[in-house]
């Protein structure tokens, strides 16, 4: 268990780029609010969607981009510092030594979305229903969650392959399209929604728009679950990917161990 | 007495592919049959130059590698299969600047090892504080490692290494690139370490490191171990010599060749030192063969001659030079 918390947190600060105050401010932040004043406004004039549209998809999509990279960074970076073969060495599990890092930028991507639905709704001036503030942020956490491991994913392909950035790069750019926060999903092909139910955060927003709508919990539900489930492949994966590479590092010398 | 380190005709061989349009691949035999029995609390040397298979044999004792063929246990523990038992005696540090987590401190980069190495929580604490006094870094522990100059690196590779307090200790060339007075330092914190009943092996290609520290010495070359024995009996692979030393100004490696072919002479070797060359000329201790190296070094600027006894360095090169030293083997 302490590995999970207490290890996840070291290793946040040890591996994150961002982990400066400025830059968290800049990138995580700023960023994400101008994004979903752009969106807004984009909407307005084109009369796609109304404001609450904008809002509540931008501020689930806001948490992604700490997550995904997050996630990324926290296993691809080993690679950085030279550090994967001292953990390599421990005896402990790696699942738990891992998917631990995944929740400090979890709760980073809570932090964020929380703060880009409030800035963004009192600067557009949207009211949200006081009861369905509790449910937000679980939606939130779920969806955060599902977006780091979602990065975990990636991340333990970086192990392996030096260009996974690029995939990070480019899946972000995916979610922007796919997962229905700023298109509404009744407007992309068929084949688009498919690979968009398997991205993160597309369940999640599907869930928030409800609860902002006034629906209650129990209406979102099914959505969440959805969510979770997404997010458990992907974690999933994510341990199957690193057992994988160990196993063939050690017959083949194929990761950076040293 | 149980056997610390016990491996039996360890191989490994590398494949790796070159080129894209036209693949070729490339088989390096980096260690090709190593015996090794290393007993408990000893202080074991692995000597040998670049590419001798140092790495790779102490990589396939730590389970990060699987041996070609071959097996080995550590602490009675198989490192193929039983990878959790010998990871929990074993630490691993090894030279260089990389390997630590730079953002952080001394004492996080420690934290995080400790929880990963699986030091009980309450241990922690003391633990962490104990190491960061032996590797004398106690006052700097909250400073970024990003600051430390590379012998602190190597000292905290070193306190990273013991966390969990392993029953053996690989130190894979840890005074690489360390100042003369860290290195020495080292070497002291090393020596303490056995003191206290830790099983170390080391690998390193500095001779005199391996004289002062080492209970018995396995020069490898070619990734086979061509001797083995306590600093004293390697000695003796020099005996029956005498060395000439010629201080030089431009010796070609034609004049090196011919002077090898001299009569009498068995290794002759060059050193750079500074500007000048220092030539090394074993020969039978029968012989004389200054007067003929001379003539071989005719019109190249000399300075001192000098004459002495052969020392573990020259046995040393007597082992190693006689070795192929071209492991890859490549196929189309
Ligand atoms: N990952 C690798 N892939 C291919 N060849 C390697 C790899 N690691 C080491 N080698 C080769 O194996 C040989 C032995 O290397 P190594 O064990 O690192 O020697 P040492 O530590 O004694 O300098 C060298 O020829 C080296 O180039
Ligand atoms: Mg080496």
């Amino acid at each position: 268990m302490r590995l999970l918390t207490v290890g996840g947190v070291i290793a946040y600060r040890a591996l994150f780029n961002w982990a400066t105050p400025s830059m968290f401010v800049g990138t995580l932040l700023v960023a994400p609010l101008f994004q979903l004043l752009f969106f807004a406004y984009l909407g307005r004039q084109l009369g796609v969607a109304d404001d609450t549209f904008y809002i509540v998809g931008n501020a689930v999509l806001s948490a992604t981009l700490a997550c995904v990279f997050g996630g990324t960074i926290a296993i691809a970076n080993e690679r950085r510092w030279g550090t994967l073969g001292h953990v390599l060495l421990s005896p402990r599990s790696r699942t738990l030594i891992f998917l631990g890092r995944a929740l400090p930028y979890a709760g980073n991507g809570l932090l964020i979305a929380v703060f880009t639905l409030t800035v963004g709704s009192l600067l557009l001036g949207l009211r949200i229903p006081a009861s369905a503030v509790p449910g937000l942020a679980v939606t939130f956490a779920v969806g955060s969650l599902s977006c780091a491991c979602f990065g975990l994913t990636l991340g333990a392909l970086g192990l392996r392959f030096r260009d996974v950035w690029l995939i990070s790069n480019v899946s972000l750019a995916l979610m922007l399209l796919l997962t229905g926060v700023n298109v509404p999903a009744e407007h992309l092909p068929e084949w688009m929604r498919v690979v968009g139910g398997w991205l993160p955060i597309t369940h999640a927003a599907s869930a928030a728009r409800l609860l902002v709508a006034g629906e209650g919990f129990g209406a979102a539900l099914p959505s969440l679950w959805r969510e979770a489930l997404v997010g458990l492949v992907y974690a999933v994966v994510a341990a199957v990917l690193l057992t994988l590479f160990e196993a063939e590092s050690r017959r083949r010398a194929s990761l950076d161990t040293l | 007495m149980a056997l610390a380190i016990e491996a039996r005709d360890l191989r490994r061989t590398y494949r790796t592919r070159t080129g894209w349009l036209n693949p070729r691949r490339v088989a390096i035999d980096a260690v090709r049959g190593v015996d090794l029995d290393v007993r408990r609390g000893e202080l074991f040397g692995l000597l040998g130059p670049n590419g001798a298979g140092k790495t790779t044999t102490i990589k396939m004792l730590n389970t990060l590698l699987i041996p070609t063929s071959g097996t080995a246990r550590v602490c009675g523990f198989d490192v193929v299969s039983q990878t959790r038992e010998v990871r929990k005696r074993i630490g691993y540090v090894f030279g260089g600047d990389r390997g630590l987590y730079d953002r952080l401190s001394g004492l996080d980069n420690l934290r995080y090892f400790a929880e990963l190495y699986g030091v009980p929580a309450a241990r922690q604490k003391r633990r962490i504080a104990e190491l960061l006094e032996l590797v004398g870094l106690a006052g700097r522990e909250r400073d970024r490692v990003e600051g430390y100059s590379r012998g602190m690196r190597q000292r905290l590779h070193i306190a990273r290494g013991l966390l969990h307090e392993p029953e053996v200790l690989f130190l894979d060339e840890p005074s690489i690139g360390v100042d003369p007075v860290a290195a020495r330092e080292l070497r002291s914190t090393v020596a303490g370490l056995a003191a206290t009943g830790t099983t170390v092996l080391l690998t390193t290609h500095y001779m005199a490191e391996a004289e002062e520290l080492c209970d018995r010495i396995a020069v490898i070359a070619g990734g086979e171990i061509q001797a083995l024995g306590t600093a004293d009996e390697l000695k003796h692979y020099a005996q029956g010599r005498r060395v000439l030393e010629v201080q030089a100004f431009g010796v070609t490696d034609a004049q090196v060749k011919g002077i090898d072919l001299l009569p009498g002479v068995r290794e002759a070797s060059v050193e750079v030192l500074g500007t000048s060359q220092v030539l090394t000329v074993q020969s039978d201790a029968a012989v004389d063969v200054q007067a003929d190296v001379l003539r071989a070094l005719d019109g190249v600027r000399l300075g001192r001659v000098t004459a002495r006894q052969p020392t573990l360095e020259d046995a040393y090169v007597t082992i190693v030079n006689g070795v192929d030293r071209t492991p890859a083997t490549v196929t189309a």
